[in-house]
């Protein structure tokens, strides 16, 4: 509301630091807003505090080695991030990987998805004002599936654990009956975040008509993932180019509406329904028995010279990764193409406009991790 | 600690008396009546007042006083008292964030050694360097650190803030934390478990007890 | 159409691309299509690569609205690469498009004008190869420190970091700093 002796006044807007150093847990991004009142007027992110080379480095290494960067380029679904890049040397190494490994990979990749989309849940909550209680829920269910990777890999949290070919050890033997007794648990756990939250009044006035993006804009600023199939935009490389066995399961897309904060919170709802689908479909089909790496595997793969670029769908959007082979078993150049990067180039489109507490949202619902941004 | 009997400090002063040759000051109190004077022991509501108690010279009085009371030194209660109740700032980098707000968390809880995680380094006691530092992150890690007041400690967590980890080779990253700020506990690994950074804490403790002697930190 | 473009490879078996369409879309500009393993690649040069990629986007059999990837790639003695990674979010088709830069003169003009998208790409390529992208809104770096912008570090030139040892004959820097 801006009456007529408001405006014989000349003010400055006000740069707000949003430091590398904040309470929220998004990690090592700052930005600088300038706001005038409340309103912010422009958002200028500063990224890079978390640059440490994976690419440069992954050049030295050969291509078992690498995986372990790849991991830690994404570290809440570092299965998803595994997956991109041993697809991409499976691709150029001309490898088969056989069927048994296939159903396992898309578990255990699942699985990861809901994992970090119970992280998303838990964060995101601290940054709209529930602070701590969606938190240790989420970590609650996130320390069963946890238990479970840690059973299968042997880490917590970078797992190394796939192999250009397939798997590196098979899975134990009470695997199928620890994924089922895994995804009870974790439909509990949707089950209460949906309680807590969906239709929560104050939940809702936090968080409907913030932060909206058009479809067209996102298209435009290349989102991918969640936030750009809140606006709309039926965009799932699960479904356009399928990989692994998803054209063997059904799920669907979920597609939003509005494109603002509460539709990007609603679809990563439900699509941790849709992932808790595609797991159990996944252990109906899976054989009990079978390879888990191609007969002839070489002791030091080398690959045929040539370029690839495989897309897989990690919960945060496309994950990508260009590979160019001289030879050799190092790659010559590796791009991750990351969607968290793409996906924070429209943050000043959706945060210009709104109130400094919306705008915190606002970075909250777009879901970065910071080593995937800096890479 | 002198022990004066307390009838001889107030026998000491006299019924105040109106002055003869003062200025004229208009007094509240009527004239005719004369101000009434409290002696100790004689107005009936009084309470009962202390009796000094009888002191041996040359033995402790708190001793004397209170008998049954251990008597701890100083920097013994003092090292017990900072040592039971670290309060970390939230110092997230990367990947070892999650491990550390997992060791927060219910599962493996923090809170029963009364580590409570801070965001403001102001008032917290230790900070957690959780993840890698990069050259571009150097200067806000060392203004974070002399933000914190004294006493304070620092756990370096991980291979990256140990030494640069992982990512060592590459000349953006900052070889180890300890290059910009003095680190008391290094926890190795990538990520550590979160069993092994509760051990870290036990381990701070110890050193905060053993250095309890030294002074000027 | 396949066989024009060769002269001592061997053709390259396009039929299963749309190598055809794009041939269309991008008449007049000089255009070599290769087959990588999944995807066609199309090598135009730099002066004509912003006005292919913008044809590309406008066309309605093709319509690549999605700019999924930018990037570059060092080849040494032969320059570098600048490559586009394209996708239509309607037809579900991808395409690569790749325009070479000598060493001598590493610029080339800026793709922000056809998607929004490559704003931070650009930035984050310039920087970390040292091309200068003409007509860029905002040249600033992305990730490097500010102080450290003027080495390159995923040119094949540059070297890693050296490890301190700090054990052993004495304390220095290790001997193999490759």
């Amino acid at each position: 509301m801006v009456t007529e002796h408001a405006q014989e006044f000349e003010t400055q807007d006000l740069l707000l630091n949003v430091g590398p150093q904040h309470p929220s847990t998004h990690g090592v991004f700052r930005m600088v807003l300038s706001v005038d009142g409340e309103v912010v007027r422009d958002v200028v992110p500063y990224i890079g505090y978390l640059h440490r080379g994976a690419e440069k480095l992954c050049e030295t290494m050969d291509y078992r080695q690498g995986i372990g960067f790849m991991d830690r380029t994404e570290y809440l679904a570092a299965f998803n991030a595994e997956l991109s890049y041993v697809m991409a040397v499976e691709a150029l190494a001309e490898l088969e990987v056989p069927e048994r490994a296939q159903w396992i990979r898309m578990i255990l990749c699942e699985l990861n998805r809901l994992s970090s989309h119970f992280m998303f849940l838990g964060a995101f909550g601290i940054d709209v004002g529930v602070f701590a209680t969606p938190f240790i829920y989420a970590w609650r269910e996130r320390e069963e599936l946890i238990d479970l990777f840690e059973e299968v890999s042997g880490d917590r949290m970078m797992y190394a654990y796939f192999r250009p070919g397939g798997l590196a050890w098979d899975v134990p033997r009470n695997f199928k009956d620890r994924v089922r007794q895994v995804l009870k648990s974790a439909r509990q756990g949707v089950a209460d975040f949906n309680h807590l939250l969906t239709e929560n009044e104050i939940f809702l006035a936090r968080t409907r008509g913030v932060g909206a993006i058009s479809a067209a804009e996102a298209i435009e600023w290349g989102m991918s993932g969640p936030s750009i199939r809140a606006s709309g935009v039926p965009l799932d490389v699960r479904k356009d180019e399928p990989y692994l066995k998803y054209d063997q399961v059904d799920f669907d897309v979920i597609v939003g509406q509005n494109g603002d904060v509460y539709d990007r919170y609603y679809c990563r709802l439900m699509e941790m329904h849709e992932s808790i689908k595609i797991v159990e479909q996944c252990l109906d089909k899976m054989p009990d028995s079978g390879p888990i790496m191609p007969e002839k595997m070489p002791r030091m793969l080398r690959t045929a010279p040539g370029e690839v670029y495989i897309r897989t769908e990690a919960p945060r959007g496309e994950y990508g990764i260009y590979l160019v082979s001289k030879g050799g078993n190092r790659p010559y150049r590796l791009k991750v193409r990351s969607a968290c990067i793409s996906n924070l180039q429209a943050l000043k489109d959706m945060s210009v406009g709104q109130y400094v507490a919306d705008a915190i949202i606002v970075l909250g619902s777009i879901d970065i991790v910071l080593s995937e941004v800096d890479r | 600690m002198a022990v004066t009997p307390a009838e001889e400090a107030v026998a000491t002063t006299d019924a105040p008396e109106a002055p003869t040759t003062a200025p004229e000051i208009p007094s509240t109190v009527p004239a005719e009546e004369p101000i009434p004077v409290i002696i100790p022991g004689e107005h009936p509501n009084e309470a009962p007042r202390l009796v000094p108690v009888p002191h041996v010279p040359g033995k402790a009085l708190y001793k004397q006083i209170l008998p049954g009371v251990m008597q701890v030194p100083l920097d013994l209660v003092l090292a017990a008292s900072r040592k039971s109740s670290l309060w970390p700032m939230t110092f997230g980098l990367a990947c070892c964030a999650i491990e550390m707000i997992g060791t927060y968390m219910a599962h493996y809880d923090l809170d029963r050694f009364g580590i409570v995680p801070w965001p403001s380094p102001r008032q917290s006691d230790v900070m957690i360097v959780a993840g890698t530092v990069t050259k571009k992150m150097a200067p806000a890690v060392k203004l974070l650190y002399e933000q914190m007041p004294n006493p304070k400690w620092v756990i370096s967590m991980g291979a990256c803030a140990t030494n640069g980890g992982p990512y060592t080779r590459y000349d953006r990253v900052l070889q180890g934390v300890d290059k910009i700020i003095p680190v008391d506990v290094y926890v190795p690994g990538c990520p550590p478990r979160p069993e092994a950074l509760i051990d870290s804490f036990l381990a701070l403790q110890e050193k905060i007890m053993e250095e309890r002697k030294s002074t000027g930190r | 159409m396949t066989s024009d473009q060769t002269e001592t490879a061997p053709a390259p078996d396009l039929s299963s691309t749309i190598w055809s369409e794009v041939d269309r879309a991008l008449a007049g500009i000089t255009a070599r299509p290769e087959k990588a393993v999944l995807d066609l690649v199309v090598y135009i040069p730099r002066d004509e690569v912003i006005e292919g990629l913008r044809r590309l986007k406008k066309d309605e059999g093709l319509a690549f609205d999605y700019l999924r990837s930018l990037t570059a790639v060092d080849l040494e003695e032969e320059g570098m690469e600048v490559v586009y990674h394209l996708y239509s979010t309607t037809k579900r088709l991808n395409v690569t498009v790749k325009a070479s830069l000598p060493n001598d003169d590493l610029t080339i003009d800026t793709a922000t004008t056809v998607w929004k998208a490559a704003n931070w790409l650009e930035r984050e390529t310039a920087e970390m190869f040292g091309i200068r992208f003409n007509g860029h809104p905002d040249p600033r770096t992305l990730l490097m420190p500010e102080d450290m912008t003027d080495t390159f570090p995923l040119r094949k030139s540059h070297p890693l970091a050296e490890i301190e040892v700090l054990q052993g004959e004495g304390m220095g820097y290790s001997e193999e700093g490759e």
